[in-house]
């Protein structure tokens, strides 16, 4: 690698957006994350529509920086606590909502479950400090 | 346990505060589908299946997104008003950028481009319409527009010129029917290599608005490309896998690794010469289709017979039998120096971060399909994503345990969070990292979810036993195979399948490719 390209790299470098990382984004004044639908205690027949509410805040598409905006992420059954510098998890107990949805509908095993809603950024951290649910508890018939 | 999602819908509805007065200023945004006649000629319910999908999954929730409303839905296009010309803008720009997306799967013929007028105006709001000149410049501003361009007019222009990161470029005064005073058109660059193809074609005083971030970006991307992809004779080294070769390689069966040659320079001209009407994936002349493009190494199969599927998660049943046709599959995922030469090359819009021989990773469905059709452009190949069925079949290499080296796990096989010691919480292991399955077939489980073909079901329920992609009408969702180095090992199983919003893009989630023999 010759010196010219030494230099062109170190120059990009310098132009690299300082926004590369997406962590500490600040949550919206008052903002309120619960579940319009189930209540917590409640028993349900699977599947149900499980439906989203947010307060003070708005829901847009992951990938979208607008100010005081994100999308919904549910944690069904995860005990783990939330790790605030780390993307949310995506796997079979944590689903994302990158398309902005506002509802889903759910297929679960009878018994008692755990959800819980997280509201994520742009890039699918939680915001500073995070927006989530409480975590309510239902029992599938 | 785990939980099963379907059926989603998506976006919010976009609630309105009522007003006194049915005056008000509005930025109205109108849009059409350029050549809508001749795609319903085409294929009548095709289109009309996908123009009500691209109605539903992009257009209504991103107007709610930017605080706007659809007013009308005409049969080819809408009218949908805004209180902020910025957010009107924006509206379009993701519209548009997301159509290109949406189009870079399908043949040229089949491509649906909108065009959009975005004005700003004192109209006359109802509950279902809005009537004044301004919806009418609006109208007439769409018209003029060319297959996948946004043009605004001069009042637009005013309010955002110094708040939206774009190009403009003056398109002059404008007389447009029915109406007296010419209007001050603008055409909306969203990147930077626009401008500047369009100024000597144009022709025309041609008023750039760059912000620093643009330029910083297209200078990077020029140094990317002078980094990575001009070495016009220097030997482009196929990838080296670190491991050495290990007992289960020497015993891959007889459907062992037989790797297609790792380089070739293209040169026909006819591979640069496909034009795009829109902007932001336009190749830069057919410079780049010049280089040498380091192709992602392939391991050919033969195909054949084996059981796909498993009873250990409900979205793996029934196990059913699968006839996969011959095809060949990358060794590896894709990787970061892989992708960034379409990057240098003007074609895939995701700029990855990561070491050159990290899997490539964030990237969505829609961002691997700009990446197989620029590789399939310069090589003259079918690239594509492997299908689900061949996914499984190639992961399984033969076996039908648990895992392919067997039913227990095993250190050192695999990059997931318990797999081995390892383990990264912030990044995946370089491509190679462990031990091939029979096939010679790296990073099968583990490492980063792997995208296919498939849109996602729930289970097997009618699925098809030849080895091709599961699709139909509603993919808002495809299936991501492999898990990823963050799960744990029960996802590294050649049967464990989940899945992802088609256009999302997570940072887990990367890819490799395939191609039909």
């Amino acid at each position: 690698m010759d010196i010219r390209r030494i230099a062109v790299l170190a120059v990009m470098v310098m132009l690299l957006p300082v926004a590369a990382h997406a962590q500490g984004t600040p949550a919206g004044k008052d903002a309120y994350l619960y579940f319009v639908w189930p209540r917590d205690g409640l028993k349900v027949k699977s599947p149900f529509w499980c439906r989203f509410g947010l307060r003070n805040m708005g829901v847009t598409h992951a990938g979208d920086d607008f100010p005081n905006s994100g999308h919904h992420h549910l944690l069904i059954d995860v005990n783990k606590p939330l790790e605030p510098n780390d993307p949310i998890p995506q796997d079979k107990n944590h689903f994302h909502f990158g398309a902005g949805q506002t509802e889903a509908h759910i297929e679960l095993q009878p018994g008692k479950h755990t959800l819980q809603l997280v509201l994520g950024d742009a890039k699918h951290y939680p915001f500073k400090p995070p927006v989530v649910s409480e975590k309510i508890t239902i029992t599938v018939k | 346990m785990a939980g099963e999602i379907h059926n989603i819908r998506q976006g919010r509805s976009g609630s309105y505060p009522s007003e006194g007065s049915p005056r008000r200023l509005a930025a109205i945004l109108a849009a059409d589908i350029s050549g809508y006649s001749r795609l319903m000629a085409i294929d009548e319910e095709g289109t009309h299946a996908r123009v009500k999908r691209h109605r539903r999954e992009l257009i209504e929730p991103t107007v709610a997104e930017h605080h706007g409303r659809i007013v009308k839905n005409t049969g080819d296009g809408f009218l949908a008003i805004f209180d902020s010309p910025v957010e009107a803008v924006r509206c379009a720009i993701v519209i548009q950028q997301s159509m290109v997306g949406r189009n870079a799967a399908l043949p040229r013929e089949q491509w649906i481009l909108y065009r959009i007028g975005v004005n700003l105006g004192d109209v006359i709001v109802e509950p279902d319409d809005v009537y004044g000149d301004g919806v009418n410049i609006a109208a007439r501003l769409e018209g003029i527009a060319n297959p996948g361009d946004l043009y605004i007019s001069g009042g637009v222009y005013e309010q955002i010129k110094h708040k939206l990161v774009c190009g403009y470029q003056s398109l002059g005064d404008r007389q447009v029917k029915n109406i007296t005073e010419p209007i001050s058109v603008y055409r909306v660059l969203p990147d930077p290599d626009a401008v500047i193809k369009a100024r000597p074609t144009r022709g025309l005083a041609v008023a750039v608005v760059l912000c620093v971030s643009l330029i910083a970006s297209l200078f990077t991307a020029a140094t990317v490309w002078y980094l990575f992809v001009w070495q016009p004779r220097q030997l482009v080294a196929p990838l080296q896998p670190s491991p050495a070769q290990t007992p289960n390689a020497a015993k891959s069966t007889s459907a062992a690794s037989q790797t297609a040659t790792p380089t070739k320079p293209e040169a026909g001209p006819s591979a640069g010469a496909r034009t795009t009407p829109q902007v932001a994936v336009v190749p830069p002349a057919s410079r780049s289709a010049l280089q040498p493009v380091i192709e992602p190494e392939m391991v050919t199969l033969p195909g054949g017979k084996f059981e796909m599927g498993s009873n250990d998660d409900a979205s793996e049943r029934p196990i059913h039998q699968v006839n996969v046709k011959p095809f060949a599959i990358g060794k590896f995922p894709v990787t970061v120096r892989q992708w960034n030469q379409c990057v240098a090359a003007n074609a895939c819009a995701y700029r990855p971060t990561g070491k050159d021989d990290a899997p490539v990773s964030n990237v969505s469905w829609t961002d691997t399909q700009q990446f197989t059709e620029w590789l399939s452009r310069v090589t003259q190949k079918k690239y594509r994503l492997p299908s689900e069925a061949e996914w499984e079949y190639e992961a399984r290499g033969s076996k039908q345990t648990k895992y392919w080296w067997g039913d227990q796990l095993q250190s050192g096989m695999a990059n997931c969070n318990g797999c081995n010691e390892a383990y990264d919480a912030t990044q995946p292991l370089m491509v190679g990292s462990f031990k091939p399955n029979p096939f010679g077939l790296y990073d099968m489980g583990g490492g980063v979810d792997q995208w296919v073909a498939d849109c996602w079901h729930k289970n097997y329920q009618a699925a098809p036993a030849d080895g091709s992609a599961w699709m139909d009408a509603d993919c808002s969702a495809h299936v991501i195979r492999s898990g990823s180095w963050k799960n744990d090992p029960s996802y590294v199983r050649p049967a464990s399948r989940d899945r992802y919003d088609t256009n999302v893009r997570y940072p887990t989630h990367g890819f490799r490719v395939a191609y039909s023999l």
